[in-house]
């Protein structure tokens, strides 16, 4: 193992640190995957076969390739919303609301907005979904800064909000109107309006890996990363520093819910080509899972939403080879549990703990508002 | 060293999985377990070819002691009396209906059922994709002019269903206050089962007092917050009500169990025959206004098999299920009220009032 060598006060290199940092992740997902297999045993199943059809429905045509990077997609900006915020020491749990706000509003520009031609109309549309996911994401900045409010119980809240706000909407004033229709849901968007795919691969997924490396040179590079890492290892030493603690809390949250609206967007352009309440469950708060299992990495984000796309892509093959659905939710709680209890996985192989860094705090402790 | 052990520990534990899995692999792979399963099912059957029929579930599951499992057992009455290959995928994200229906669609089966009205749009489209196979979507109402020939919609008339529960209720209530705990609005059958169910009371009773809640969230928890409905329940039954109609999932399910801890306070369930899928609610469940989806699926998987397949809608039986306990407390002359109200529903002589779309 890597951090054997880097015992003696040396710093570690490069690779000796992204050896460190992957080393938790990836025994998290064998060993999930081991309890799932011994799951499917116990269940009366074969789990080689079962891993085996999961793979091959996901990855084994061009169908399913296409599938898995559909569903990684969304999961990839979810992720990356949760993981920027993590920077800041913020635990966002709003993903999920700020996800169907962007994805609602991308979808209100992208059918009420006639007559643009698409290089107008499908910015303007995406655009929207970022400042719906951005609004929704700095009011719970807003209140930790100005009145102290834990940002994971108000992001909570606000998934409510935003939820029965989305429902309404989609029901109400921007029901699809068209003969026959019963359901809620808003009118398609228009073709001007679509996020095309170049071959297997959608548009909406290299939008998302480009936002991932952008979020990672964001923070490693610009004087406005710094202040959001620093204020998220020590709120106390960046206030003394001279930073203005709030003003960045605001600012990461507002980024945060930029990124899941943008992940909503993309959903509704691109896949499900207007809004319906109840297709996008799930995505916000799978961000959580995929941020935590990245090590709040936003270049992490990428592959570890690649493999929760093979599973949602996957699963259904499962079921027909006789597995349940179900092992692939336990084996990705699993994986959480794994990674967000990292000594588990350094009691079992006897690992070392980093020794200083920017390690991973799963919960900054109720009183430290900023 | 015991990190060793521990590393032996499970590179064993792996190796006895994948020894486990070595029995099976020999058959032929993907799918190879699938027609594995059939040539044995079908070896005594004296057909040459087989009848497959696939269930594909809306978000939820197989065992959901409502729709998806009523529907299934629909298919599994085929197994049995058509002998007819069976199999099903339980949805787990509203974005994959039509892949779902799609993996039937390419192992060539014959009928494939698809659960729930969401389903409707990716059924209709599929069924014009694949021409050869017979769809049956459950509570997918075939709008005129989209009549595909390969495709019917199982559809019932749930406001009569309701009707009759509200009938009912307002018959054995003492105080004249009754109580619905109903899913969302957004779902148009909950709400053709509260109007039902209003009017149904009413023409009982045109001064009966009731109190019909929706709950208040969105589609991802209002079929499946039983706190809330037990909840509202009590609240209904400490404003007077003592008739509770519980009539959205496991929502609704909450509202009975909690009716069934009250004395003098009755409860009617929805859907299925919730005696016996909720024991629970049987110390008050006098009822349930039943949607009769097992024997709809089944006479349309049978007319598929038959070659008299109805295309646009299939209206499915509605009725009240069986008093079961309370056969002996319920009087005569309200189960004669009732069977005259049924007759009435069957016949139009009595209508609910309740019109979609106006």
């Amino acid at each position: 193992m890597a951090d054997a060598k880097i015992a003696n006060g040396a710093p570690p290199t490069r690779w000796q640190r992204f050896a460190q940092a992957i080393t938790i992740p990836l025994l998290a997902v064998v060993l999930a995957m081991l309890v799932g297999a011994i799951i499917i045993v116990i269940a009366g199943a074969n789990p080689l076969g079962g891993y085996t059809a999961m793979f091959r429905g996901a990855l084994g045509t061009a169908r399913g390739l296409v599938r898995t990077f559909e569903k990684a997609t969304p999961l990839i900006f979810s992720g990356l919303a949760v993981a920027f915020a993590f920077k800041a020491g913020l635990f966002n749990i709003g993903a999920q609301g700020q996800l169907i706000l962007g994805a609602i509003a991308a979808a209100y520009v992208g059918f009420a907005f006639e007559g643009l031609p698409p290089f107008v109309h499908l910015p303007l549309a995406l655009a929207a979904g970022m400042l719906a996911g951005a609004i929704w994401g700095a009011i719970p900045g807003a209140l930790k800064t100005f009145t102290g409010a834990h940002e994971v119980i108000t992001t909570i809240m606000l998934n409510f909000v935003a939820i029965n706000l989305t429902d309404y909407l989609a029901n109400g004033p921007w029901k699809d109107r068209s003969p026959g229709n019963i359901v809620a849901r808003t009118p398609a968007i228009l073709p001007s309006a679509e996020l095309p795919s170049i071959g297997v691969v959608p548009l909406g997924l290299l939008i998302a890996i480009g936002m991932a490396v952008l979020a990672w040179w964001v923070l490693a590079n610009t004087t406005f990363g710094y202040e959001i890492r620093a204020v998220g290892l020590n709120p106390a030493a960046a206030r003394y520093a001279g930073m203005s603690v709030g003003r960045t809390v605001i600012a990461s949250m507002a980024i945060s819910g930029l990124l899941a609206g943008l992940g909503g967007a993309v959903e509704t352009l691109g896949i499900v080509g207007r809004y319906q309440p109840g297709f996008n469950t799930g995505l916000g708060f799978d961000g959580i899972t995929i941020a935590l299992l990245a090590q709040t990495s936003p270049l992490g984000v990428v592959p570890a939403a690649l493999l929760f796309g093979v599973m949602r892509a996957g699963a259904n093959q499962m079921q027909l080879y006789g597995v349940d659905a179900e092992i692939i939710g336990i084996v990705q709680g699993t994986m959480l549990l794994f990674v967000s209890a990292p000594i588990i996985i350094r009691k079992l192989f006897r690992l070392r703990a980093p020794e200083g860094g920017e390690e991973v705090v799963l919960s900054t402790g109720w009183g430290s508002s900023g | 060293m015991r990190k060793r052990t521990l590393l032996f520990i499970l590179l064993s534990l792996l190796a006895l999985l994948l020894a486990a899995c070595g029995g099976s692999s020999e058959e032929p792979a993907a799918g190879g377990e699938e027609s594995a399963q059939t040539t044995e099912e079908t070896s005594g059957g004296e057909e040459a070819m087989t009848f497959k029929v696939g269930l594909v579930t809306d978000v939820g599951e197989i065992d959901d002691k409502s729709f998806n499992q009523s529907a299934w057992e629909g298919v599994l009455r085929a197994k049995e009396e058509l002998g007819a290959e069976v199999d099903y995928i339980e949805t787990k994200d509203a974005k994959d209906y039509e892949e779902n229906i799609r993996l039937f669609a390419d192992q060539g089966y014959n009928v494939i059922v698809t659960v729930g009205f969401a389903l409707g749009e990716a059924t209709a489209k599929m069924a014009e994709e694949y021409p050869d196979i017979y769809f049956i979507g459950v509570d997918q109402f075939q709008a005129p002019g989209t009549e595909k020939p390969n495709l019917a919609g199982l559809i019932f008339n749930e406001d009569k269903a309701g009707f009759l529960a509200g009938a009912l209720a307002a018959q054995i209530t003492k105080s004249g206050k009754i109580a619905a705990v109903l899913g969302t609005d957004l779902v148009p059958p909950v709400v053709a089962f509260k109007e039902g169910y209003e009017a149904g009371a009413r023409y009982i009773n045109p001064d009966i007092e009731i109190i019909s809640t929706y709950h208040p969230g969105g589609l991802d928890v209002a079929f499946t917050d039983p706190e809330w409905g037990a909840a509202t329940a009590k609240q209904a039954i400490d404003q007077g009500a003592d008739v509770i109609f519980g009539a959205g999932g496991k929502t609704g399910n909450g509202a009975l169990i909690e009716a069934a801890s009250y004395e003098g306070v009755y409860c009617i369930g929805v859907d299925t025959d919730q005696w016996l899928t909720v024991p629970e609610a049987r110390p008050c469940l006098v009822s349930s206004a039943m949607k009769l989806i097992t024997p709809g699926v089944f006479d349309l998987v049978k007319m598929a098999k038959e070659g008299s397949f109805p295309s646009g809608n299939y209206v499915g039986e509605v009725g009240l299920a069986p008093f079961h306990d309370f056969e002996d407390d319920i009087p005569q002359e309200v189960k004669d009220k009732l069977k005259e109200i049924d007759e009435g529903l069957r016949n139009g002589t009595i209508e609910t009032g309740y019109n979609p779309g106006g």
